[in-house]
């Protein structure tokens, strides 16, 4: 063996153990996608408290453009097709289903059956997030109820009553529609099927087969674009405002009414007072209603190498205090039961008014087509519909045509 | 033979580089657009041949209604832009205090992404606060504020004006330069015949720039054939179908929809209708090259 062969064997014997030991020692990275509206909130406080106490994980945080949920899903998928996803990410029950369709996530029941923190997020909560196969692959960790917004000054000069029922909501809306203000800020660019769900749905359609036909979903439908075809309730912008567009032309004092949630709340407030508060969404006079369950969760991708890291992180974040610290970030609320016991970020009225409206919220069908239902199908036939290019039947069958053929 | 042979050594990086980013990706479209392919669903991709294409011509609505939409964009974003950049050049050819300044500043809408000009224009349009609406009420021209954006009659003018703010400093920068190559003694020789404003346009400025104004023409009915980003920031391609044009729908279908598949489809035949003007533009390329 010649002098320097032997002298490269010899360093490698001697750095081998070392080598070894500081593989032992470096931390477990856990990849975590997140996406916050704001985008001057930044996570780092809470990834260097979760390190602190976690030395063996470091956390690589990486903020995904949302892009109205596109440009984040686009790349999530991409990313998971070309085997360079993160190992945990933030994601909503929309797309469950196309994830499950990609064998893309992890099953956690059994991880969260160990978790301490597992009976301080509420059992309906935990089922609402629960997949078709009866699996949990979502950690909640925020959520949102849609309710009504509403100016009481507007209402009480008008003489009429926050609405309890769509016969109700009718009434006070021809009451208030008056000059420049128009009734309702409807929503018809993409996320508005929100609002067509809470008097749609509510009314009586649903996503079955043959759900949209029926005759009680046809007269829902048809009652709904009357509010802006035949009652000119909605501002004539309506068929593509947007998320920006209602909230500032209820703010403005442009609109006596709108379907949003707390998160837009204090943003309200500071712009209208006492002026602005909150109700549940409308129902049949039986009480039958629907408002959308906005969620947020945080799912393991099953190609991940480090799947009880990225559960660790995903738990920590959805722990009582951490979970409120998260949803300081975020606007929306805690999904923490002791968490909401303590919660000051928002005024009474509008927590009170998303409480009042649990029992009303529902989910869009876990289906691999709901995403482009909501982005492509919806504004597109809700806006033909609104414009008189075609009739609110054919609107319907459209979208049962989308999910059923 | 032998000189050609030296040549290769010499091209090769070139059409390496070509291969890598043009070729791949082409072929690539091309092999996608003959497969079901649905991103989030890879077990089961499947060969269907033509069928995409059988789809999108025999059974698509929403392709004709595109289709016709981007002719209507194109032409007259084209047009457009091409008439406002010709007349700023022509403004900016003369002398006055504050030509270089007018001149950088007429730069600024190319220079903007055009996201922010989708967003700025939108606000600018908004039924309860946009300044175009102020402006009309103030003038008398309107009764009540319009929704620009959310009347059919009037999505795709909207949209298409906002481009034509975008992309006429192209024509005006390319314009511009070709003024400048014009002798000055051809406008004095016209001048001492008695030849009029409009007759030297006409007979001079207009034959000289014929080169640029085809060059230019071609390239930027590429460009806006192509360009989706305004549109999809300003309407996402509403109200309904009003401004649904067909780089549009191809983005749509492949990112909302994750349908890649039929998006190639889609992105193949807008390919084919683009050839006729790019053949168009690299034989002009190719002829001046050779001159």
């Amino acid at each position: 063996m010649k002098r320097r062969t032997l002298m490269t064997y010899s360093a490698a014997a001697v750095a081998a153990p070392m080598i070894g030991r500081v593989q032992a020692q470096a931390p477990t990275t856990v990849r975590w996608w997140y996406h916050f509206d704001n985008p001057q909130a930044s996570p780092a406080e809470l990834v260097a408290k979760f390190e602190k106490e976690n030395p063996g994980i470091k956390v690589q945080a990486e903020s995904i453009p949302w892009g109205g949920g596109n440009d984040y899903y686009t790349r999530m998928y991409a990313a998971l097709v070309a085997g360079n996803g993160p190992d945990c990410a933030m994601v909503k029950l929309g797309n469950q289903s196309r994830l499950l369709q990609m064998k893309a996530l992890e099953p956690l029941d059994a991880m969260i059956d160990k978790w301490p923190g597992k009976s301080d997020i509420a059992a309906n909560l935990w089922k609402m997030h629960q997949a078709p196969d009866g699996k949990a692959y979502y950690m909640p960790l925020q959520y949102v109820v849609l309710y009504l917004y509403y100016r009481p000054d507007l209402f009480l000069a008008a003489g009429v009553q926050p609405p309890k029922t769509f016969d109700d909501f009718l009434k006070a809306a021809l009451a208030v529609n008056k000059g420049d203000v128009a009734a309702f800020g409807m929503r018809g660019g993409a996320g508005g099927h929100d609002h067509w769900g809470s008097f749609v749905l509510g009314g009586g359609a649903n996503f079955d087969k043959g759900g949209m036909l029926s005759p009680k979903a046809l007269a829902a439908n048809r009652w709904f674009v009357d509010l802006g075809t035949r009652h000119k309730l909605f501002p004539a912008s309506a068929p593509t405002d947007g998320f920006r567009q209602i909230v500032d032309n209820f703010k403005a004092g442009r609109t006596a009414m709108t379907i949003h949630h707390i998160g837009s709340a204090n943003e309200m407030v500071q712009a209208l007072g006492d002026k602005v508060s909150a109700v549940p969404v409308p129902t049949d006079p039986d009480g039958k209603g629907w408002t959308s369950f906005g969620d947020e969760s945080n799912a393991v991708f099953a190609a991940s190498k480090a799947k009880e890291a990225a559960f660790r992180w995903v738990s920590f974040l959805s722990g009582a205090d951490n979970n409120v610290a998260f949803n300081t970030f975020t606007g929306q609320l805690t999904v923490s039961t002791s968490g909401a016991a303590k919660w000051n970020l928002h005024p009474k009225r509008f927590v009170d008014a998303t409480a009042a409206s649990t029992g009303l919220m529902g989910t869009l069908p876990n289906d691999t087509k709901t995403a482009d239902f909501t982005r492509t199908v919806w504004p597109q036939q809700m806006q033909r519909a609104l414009l008189g290019q075609i009739t609110p039947d054919a609107m319907m069958q459209s979208i049962e045509k989308h999910f059923h053929g | 033979m032998r000189r050609r042979s030296e040549h290769l050594p010499f091209l090769l990086p070139a059409l390496l580089v070509t291969a890598v980013i043009v070729l791949y990706p082409a072929l690539q479209t091309v092999w996608l657009s003959l497969h079901n392919f649905v991103l989030f669903d890879p077990d089961n991709i499947r060969f269907v041949g033509l069928g995409n294409f059988a789809d999108i011509l025999l059974r698509d609505e929403l392709f004709w209604i595109s289709l016709g939409n981007s002719l209507v964009w194109v032409v007259a974003a084209v047009g457009l832009q091409f008439l406002l950049g010709l007349v700023t050049a022509l403004l900016l050819n003369q002398s006055f205090w504050g030509r270089s300044v007018a001149r950088a500043l007429v730069v600024v809408p190319w220079a903007l992404p055009s996201v922010i000009i989708g967003l700025m224009w939108t606000w600018m349009y908004d039924l309860n606060l946009g300044v175009f609406n102020d402006m009309l009420l103030r003038a008398g021209l309107i009764d009540a504020p319009v929704a620009w954006l959310a009347q059919p009659s009037t999505a795709l003018g909207a949209v298409i004006l906002a481009l034509v703010w975008q992309g006429f400093p192209f024509f005006s920068v390319m314009i511009l330069a070709g003024l400048q190559t014009i002798p000055a003694t051809y406008y004095e020789a016209a001048a001492m015949d008695g030849a009029t404003r409009w007759q030297m346009l006409r007979y001079i400025t207009l034959p000289s720039l014929r080169e640029v104004i085809a060059t230019a023409l071609l390239l930027r009915m590429i460009w806006v054939a192509n360009s989706l980003d305004v549109i999809l920031v300003m309407t996402g391609g509403g109200p309904g179908y009003a401004t649904h044009t067909l780089p549009l729908y191809a983005f749509l279908k492949a990112y909302s929809g994750m349908e890649f598949g039929y998006a190639s489809a889609l992105s193949l035949l807008m390919t084919l209708l683009l050839l006729v003007v790019v053949a168009s533009y690299v034989r002009r390329v190719a002829k001046a090259a050779l001159a």
